[in-house]
């Protein structure tokens, strides 16, 4: 059922994005999609994170006819990345949205630009740190009100439903 | 994860080395384009909406400058009809066959899919492809005749384009009101969506507000150029040069807003 949601929320994400967003010039480093996948990656851990990344990315990727799998290997790796940190230190830390996207965001637009390198493509790095401020604030103004409702179409998850191999002590 | 990753290598290797996912690619493209149009219907009102309140805005003192600027249009059609019938007249006379121009080609208008997702992308999707006559290379212009790039990738109902302002982007353009001066219109970099014309022989006379076009084939090269002849790409916003670079520095405001475009043009050879 939380694969059936995610799969729903991310697509209408993605339109949002594709249909609204890229419309701005302003807007367009900013990614809604990255906000909805990293907290569905932070209530619902790093395997389910990983899928969602990757779905999205290949959405995306399909979508603006790029080069295929391009975002979802960026997406994939930030879904899991996420989502282990939401199943280990995150844990009901009020930041923990906040510090995901903002790590993230600035990860991924560097990412993109070395994969963008490594194809052999234009890699504006300057351009892409010129505008990453922007992004910056748009994508944690947006994770404000994105957090709150996927945390209410997720519920996070009971203390016996987490990962096995992680362990509270003490 | 570590499949997904292996996973997304290979469909790069795949995707970026061949031609063997195009299909299933153009296919998908194909399905999602349904949704893409709904949704971009159902937040036009938003954005018009917007539009609609900056214009407000902006419009009384867009008003006085476009009245002024209306009547100094009107003159000036008058003087170039009359010196387009006169140039018809000489053509004719002459049996002369210039480079192709723009008319020469039939137009297959397209909605515009999708636009850039990030700062580095400089491409936008739009709603037609091979089945629509398109080809590799065609020409793209906006609805009000300005240049916005060309087709680099082709499926069967959509294309990818890309942009004017992309780094790769290079096109043969000229002044219209000094058609010697001829270089090769750039991205300016930067992010922004300043041109620039490069190559322009300092000996050249150029001005602020000169209307830049494509020059389109030059002489007899075996290479002809695939943008036709008179595209408008926009006006010089400044002009200078230097001891150290032996081209003039000229910068270019493009004609089309490419943040903005809603549906284009695509010229395909006539049937």
């Amino acid at each position: 059922m939380d694969g059936i949601k995610a799969a729903l929320v991310l697509f209408v994400a993605s339109l949002f994005q594709l249909a609204v967003l890229s419309e701005y010039r302003q807007f367009r480093s900013a990614s809604i999609v990255l906000v909805a996948l990293l907290s569905i990656a932070l209530l619902r851990g790093s395997v389910f994170g990983a899928i969602a990344g990757f779905g999205t990315g290949l959405l995306l990727d399909t979508a603006t006819l790029g080069t295929l799998g391009v975002t979802a290997l960026l997406l994939t790796v930030a879904g899991f990345w996420i989502g282990r940190y939401g199943e280990t230190t995150a844990r009901d830390r009020f930041h923990a949205p906040y510090l995901s996207v903002a790590v993230v965001t600035v990860l991924y637009a560097f990412g993109l630009v070395a994969l963008q390198f490594v194809l052999g493509q234009p890699a504006p790095a300057g351009l892409v740190a010129r505008t990453l401020p922007l992004a910056l604030l748009i994508n944690l103004l947006l994770t404000l009100p994105v957090y709150a409702l996927i945390r209410r179409l997720f519920p996070p998850l009971e203390l016996g439903d987490r990962v096995r191999e992680v362990r509270l002590l003490g | 994860m570590g499949l997904l990753v292996l996973l997304s290598l290979v469909l790069i290797t795949v995707s970026f080395r061949s031609t063997a996912l195009d299909g299933a690619q153009g296919t998908a493209a194909a399905v999602l384009r349904p949704f893409e149009v709904a949704a971009d219907r159902i937040s036009r009102p938003f954005r018009d909406a917007a539009g609609w309140t900056r214009g407000l805005i902006d419009a009384k003192q867009d008003s006085k400058r476009l009245r002024a600027e209306n009547a100094r249009l009107r003159r000036q059609v008058i003087l170039e009809e009359s010196a387009v019938q006169e140039n018809v007249q000489l053509r004719n006379q002459l049996h002369y066959h210039g480079p192709p121009r723009a008319a020469d080609f039939d137009q297959v208008h397209a909605v515009v899919l999708t636009k850039p997702l990030n700062a580095i992308d400089q491409s936008v999707t739009i709603g037609a492809g091979s089945s629509d006559g398109l080809r590799l290379g065609s020409v793209v212009v906006s609805p009000t005749g300005g240049l916005v790039g060309t087709v680099d990738r082709l499926f069967s109902h959509v294309a990818h384009v890309t942009l004017l302002t992309d780094n790769q982007s290079a096109v043969t353009a000229m002044d219209l009101t000094n058609p010697t001066a001829v270089g090769i219109i750039q991205p300016g970099g930067g992010g922004s969506d300043v041109l620039v014309l490069d190559l322009v022989s300092k000996a050249k006379y150029v001005a602020e507000g000169d209307t830049i076009v494509t020059a389109g084939s030059i002489g007899t090269d075996k290479l002809p150029s695939m943008f036709p002849r008179g595209i408008q790409i926009g006006s010089v916003t400044s002009e200078s040069s230097n001891d150290v670079n032996p081209f003039k520095n000229i910068q270019v405001k493009p004609v089309v807003d490419f943040s903005s475009l809603q549906s284009v043009i695509v010229l395909v050879p006539n049937k």
